[in-house]
């Protein structure tokens, strides 16, 4: 183990630590984590509508939340939560990374958010249209709605409108246009601002104004690139805005992949090789896991409100960023709540015995750390094997329930420090089935871990620190 | 005392704790026990020093990505 750890030093960390501490994979972490105040506000909103709207008709026939006073007045509430929230979750994400850039590169925060925004909402359409066909008009029908300003004739109406942004193009559908327009524009304010390439003003301006204007022409250079690019690109690919393009071929398919039982596999394996050698998995993995299963959850609690559980499933994906929390990281990182009640039914070792006591409480808030360096389970070969298997066990079995639609899928953003049986419940939107693959998983996991623990019993706690 | 435990980059953690200077707070390494590191601090303020050790690894390039432990050691 103790060359494996130098190896590991030698080769494996700068490798991780330069994905880690690369400046605008940070950036990126940082803006997903930015947008967290919002983005779980959003999660509450529609999780109280799931518990008072969604769920009790499940047990009640004919319940209507919306006919019902107060319920219906809660709902109404919460519905403006989320149109200030998860509904356009991409402006505020796009604004969180243009500031955590220009925090990267050292220059305005503040016009480096204005300045991603500018350039990412510069290229959603402003329009909307749409064609009813089939229908038979007479001659002064179709001069009216001609003179009202839409185009119609005897068998078609065409409506169109300018001056409206469709929700589609601010909500998670914006995320990857944003990295990208975003990223670009805050790039080039960023060079421009550090090549100096600013208005000075005397000293006595004050220092907003000052800060404000030395903004202006790398804002603008930056602004101009990006509507350039825009401009070309209508040219090249005319019919589909950029952000309509790089949902079809970069987004979706990414996400796609993202669905695939060998993705999620490897993810979960990641993680927790990356725990068990003392590198904090999901901050090394934030690109992945945020940035494309963070997407997909969003993805699934925006369509959760519009339609609830059954067009989650409809339209949603199965495999989101609280997917892994709900039915792998129960207790923490490799399920180790259930290690915690091994440990207690079979270990005769008072070490284990005492670490495990001192776990219980705030592993079932799902902090680990107590058992993680109390045992420990980092670096400790004997518990290797169990670290990795029992996740991928776990995941595997909310995977294939969830894909079988033996339970509804990840559809609400739940915080992590949530209990497990209640962090299912509440994440799948109140599905009552959700806590019973939690159980399932975490029986497998327990079948997993308890061999383990009682093969420790045999191993003297001074061999095992030598280890 | 502090412990702390780190499986890697412990050369690195002894390195930064010993020399760097946080206010009045210093650092002084005693032992390695495993994966834990040991260091002796001037204060009495054991919860506050070991808040001072974990920032400064966070802080440092290597350190960010480091999953590890600080915490006071009686």
């Amino acid at each position: 183990m103790n060359f494996l750890t130098l190896w590991l030093e030698k080769y494996f960390l700068p490798i991780a630590g330069k994905i880690g501490g690369q400046k605008h994979l940070v950036a990126l972490r940082d803006a997903f984590i930015g947008t967290i105040p919002a983005t779980m506000a959003g999660s509450v909103a529609v999780m109280i509508n799931a518990l008072i709207r969604d769920l009790p008709p499940q047990f009640f026939d004919g319940y209507d939340g919306n006919s019902i006073p107060i319920i219906r007045e809660i709902i109404g509430i919460n519905g403006f939560v989320w149109s200030g929230t998860l509904a356009i979750a991409g402006i505020i994400f796009v604004f969180s990374w243009g500031y955590n850039l220009a925090k990267a590169y050292g220059v305005n925060e503040l016009s480096g958010g204005i300045v991603s925004t500018a350039a990412t909402i510069a290229g959603v359409t402003f329009a909307f249209s749409g064609t009813i066909s089939g229908l038979s008009l007479d001659d002064a029908a179709v001069a009216s709605i001609n003179e009202a300003g839409w185009a119609a004739t005897a068998t078609d109406i065409t409506a169109g409108g300018w001056g409206w942004i469709p929700l589609g193009n601010l909500n998670a559908n914006l995320f990857f246009t944003a990295m990208i327009i975003g990223f670009v524009a805050t790039v080039i304010f960023a060079k421009l601002m550090l090549a100096n390439i600013t208005i000075k003003l005397p000293d006595s301006v004050p220092p907003a104004v000052s800060t404000a204007f030395a903004s202006i022409i790398p804002a603008t250079i930056a602004l101009y690139v990006v509507s350039i690019f825009y401009f070309v690109f209508a040219k090249i690919v005319p019919g589909m805005t950029f952000l309509e393009w790089t949902q079809e071929t970069i987004a979706l398919p990414l996400l796609g992949l993202s669905q695939g039982f060998g993705a999620v596999i490897l993810v979960t394996l990641f993680v927790q090789l990356f725990w068990f050698f003392g590198i904090h998995g999901p901050n090394v993995l934030a690109p992945i896991l945020e940035g494309v299963f963070g997407v997909a959850q969003i993805e699934n609690v925006n369509l959760f409100q519009q339609g609830g559980t059954e067009l989650v499933i409809a339209e949603g994906y199965n495999w989101v960023r609280g997917s892994f929390d709900a039915y792998s990281w129960f207790g923490g990182s490799g399920g180790t709540i259930v290690l915690i009640i091994a440990i207690i039914m079979f270990s005769k070792r008072k070490d284990y015995r005492t670490v495990a006591n001192l776990s219980v409480g705030p592993g079932i808030f799902n902090i680990n750390e107590p058992i993680m360096f109390g045992l420990p389970i980092v670096l400790n070969p004997l518990l290797f094997f169990p670290f990795l298997l029992a996740p991928v066990v776990s995941v595997s079995i909310g995977y294939f329930a969830t894909i079988a639609g033996l339970v509804a899928p990840v559809s609400q953003q739940v915080a992590w420090v949530t209990p497990p049986f209640l962090l299912s419940f509440l994440a799948t939107g109140a599905d009552w089935r959700a806590p019973i693959v939690t159980l399932v998983a975490m029986l497998a996991s327990f079948a997993i871990w308890a061999p383990f623990v009682i093969a420790a019993n045999k191993v003297e706690p001074e061999a095992a620190e030598q280890d | 005392m502090i412990e702390i435990s780190s499986p890697t980059q412990q050369d690195k953690i002894i390195e930064l704790l010993t020399t760097m200077t946080a206010g009045d707070i210093t650092f002084t390494y005693k032992e390695k026990k495993g994966i834990a590191l040991y260091f002796e601090t001037n204060t009495d303020d054991l919860e506050e020093a070991a808040k001072i050790a974990k920032k400064a690894i966070k802080g440092e390039p290597w350190g960010s990505i480091l999953y590890f432990r600080s915490v006071p050691h009686h």
